[in-house]
């Protein structure tokens, strides 16, 4: 077998064109998952039973259902209910940030729950609300703790963003299969694919591992 | 009547079927400085975080300086009159000293930045420490932190002090500058109600002495009365062993 190293210089521009748009899915639903998460999280600890309820029961069906069959759920059997046609873009965002929320939630959790419980005896006993406490006291010691395991989720929905491909979304992966049915060189594209994703991810681990030591010294 | 600070009556606190507390009567006066003592596990750190509302008591009821604590409603305007420190310190490590100090009196109070900077100045002198100012709490030793917690307490400028053991996790050559600052706290008149294990503390500063033990106040009375003349057998034996 030879190959065609060429090709696979030829289809960079290409595929970093679709490289772009999975860091944009990527982002935006790591950056949605957080607001989500933040108040998910929140949520499965509060002491309010109903908001709790609902809270567990997000997480555990995002948690026990493929990310595959949300955007499915979100892409063709969403328009069915509502009525109209659902934009792949916007199908695809939902269906990770809804996903991603999930796994944050559990983050944030955790993250909250390392926190020695004397923070927030000391914060209330100080008569500031829990609210006060939890966005002064726990919440920035939190957050720190909770960096690399976010550095983690950044790096899974980038990956896991290829199945969005299966809606039409052009993506990194979806870029790929487009090459290839054109030239059907099969083994290139796909390392060439694999290659970007490699740069990509590794790249959010370093800058992860950045942030972990600039926020330890303090 | 105003001069009760602290009137607890018929305190009552159990964890499932554990009966911690099983009715408590307590009257703190203002300026008093009240020392329980017990054995461990004999209810006298719930009895103060029930004051505090930091443990939901089961039955009875606590009143602070005439108002009575209807638990969640008026739980925080009770914690901002009623200082707490703890054995652990829990000092705000993600905060230097002096924003553990400001941060309170600014949510909670509404005083400006310059007045709590002042205020946390002031007490911070008090406890000797101004030059740790810009200090993070894990720069600091034990004893310096229990000392920052005490002056975070008093930015509050609350009207009594809850001191759940605060020597106890410290090492020994650092409880001496602890109690030196509670000593003149006491001497300047603030009300305190301390748990703790020292017994000289208790002898020389304490107005009353309170021994705790199985949920109730077995027996109180000056530190004269009580360190001299123990009645009950309880408060005897358990002396016995302390002294």
């Amino acid at each position: 077998m030879e190959l065609n190293f060429d090709l696979m210089v030829k289809s960079f521009p290409l595929l970093l064109a679709g490289a772009g748009i999975t860091v944009e899915i990527t982002a935006m639903s790591v950056f949605m998952g957080l607001i989500i998460g933040c108040l998910v999280g929140i949520a499965r600890l509060c002491t309010i039973k109903p908001l709790r309820y609902l809270a567990n029961v997000y997480v555990d069906f995002i948690r026990g259902t493929p990310l595959l069959v949300q955007i499915f759920l979100v892409y063709f059997a969403l328009p069915g209910i509502i009525g109209s046609r659902v934009d792949p873009f916007l199908a695809a965002i939902s269906a990770c940030s809804i996903n991603s929320g999930a796994y944050i939630a559990e983050i944030f959790r955790a993250g909250i729950q390392s926190i020695d419980k004397g923070q927030m005896e000391a914060g209330r006993s100080l008569g500031m609300s829990w609210a006060q406490t939890m966005r002064y006291i726990i919440m920035p010691q939190a957050f720190k703790r909770i960096i690399p395991p976010l550095g983690n989720e950044f790096i899974a929905m980038l990956k896991d963003s290829s199945l969005v491909s299966v809606i039409g979304f052009e993506e990194l992966t979806r870029r790929g299969q487009l090459i290839i049915a054109r030239t059907y060189a099969s083994f290139e594209i796909w390392m060439a694919v694999a290659i970007v994703y490699l740069v990509m991810t590794f790249a959010v681990a370093r800058f992860t591992g950045y942030l972990e030591r600039r926020f330890e010294t303090k | 009547m105003s001069n009760e600070m602290i009137k607890i009556t018929d305190l009552k606190k159990s964890f499932g079927d554990l009966n911690v507390l099983n009715g408590v009567n307590l009257t703190i006066k203002e300026k008093e400085v009240v020392v329980i003592i017990g054995p461990s596990g004999s209810g006298k750190s719930t009895l103060l975080r029930c004051i505090n509302y930091l443990e939901e008591p089961t039955g009875g009821s606590i009143v602070i300086d005439g108002i009575p604590l209807s638990g969640e409603a008026n739980i925080n305007e009770i914690r901002k009159e009623v200082g707490m420190v703890f054995q652990r310190f829990n000092l705000f490590p993600h905060m230097n000293v002096m924003e553990n100090l400001m941060l309170a009196p600014m949510k909670v109070r509404g005083v400006s930045k310059q007045e709590a900077e002042e205020t946390a100045t002031k007490y911070l002198t008090k406890v000797g420490l101004f030059d740790k100012a810009r200090s993070y709490p894990d720069q600091l030793s034990g004893g310096q932190q229990q000392r920052v917690a005490i002056a975070r307490a008093l930015c509050m400028k609350p009207k009594a002090l809850l001191f759940d053991e605060p020597t106890s996790a410290l090492d020994p050559e650092m409880v001496n500058e602890v109690l030196d600052v509670m000593k003149e706290l006491a001497n300047e008149g603030m009300t305190m109600a301390v748990v703790t294990h020292e017994m000289g503390f208790a002898r020389e500063v304490g107005d009353r002495v309170v021994f705790v033990d199985s949920g109730v106040i077995q027996e109180e009375g000056t530190p004269e009365e009580l360190f001299g003349n123990p009645k009950t057998e309880r408060c005897k034996s358990f002396l016995s062993k302390i002294l």
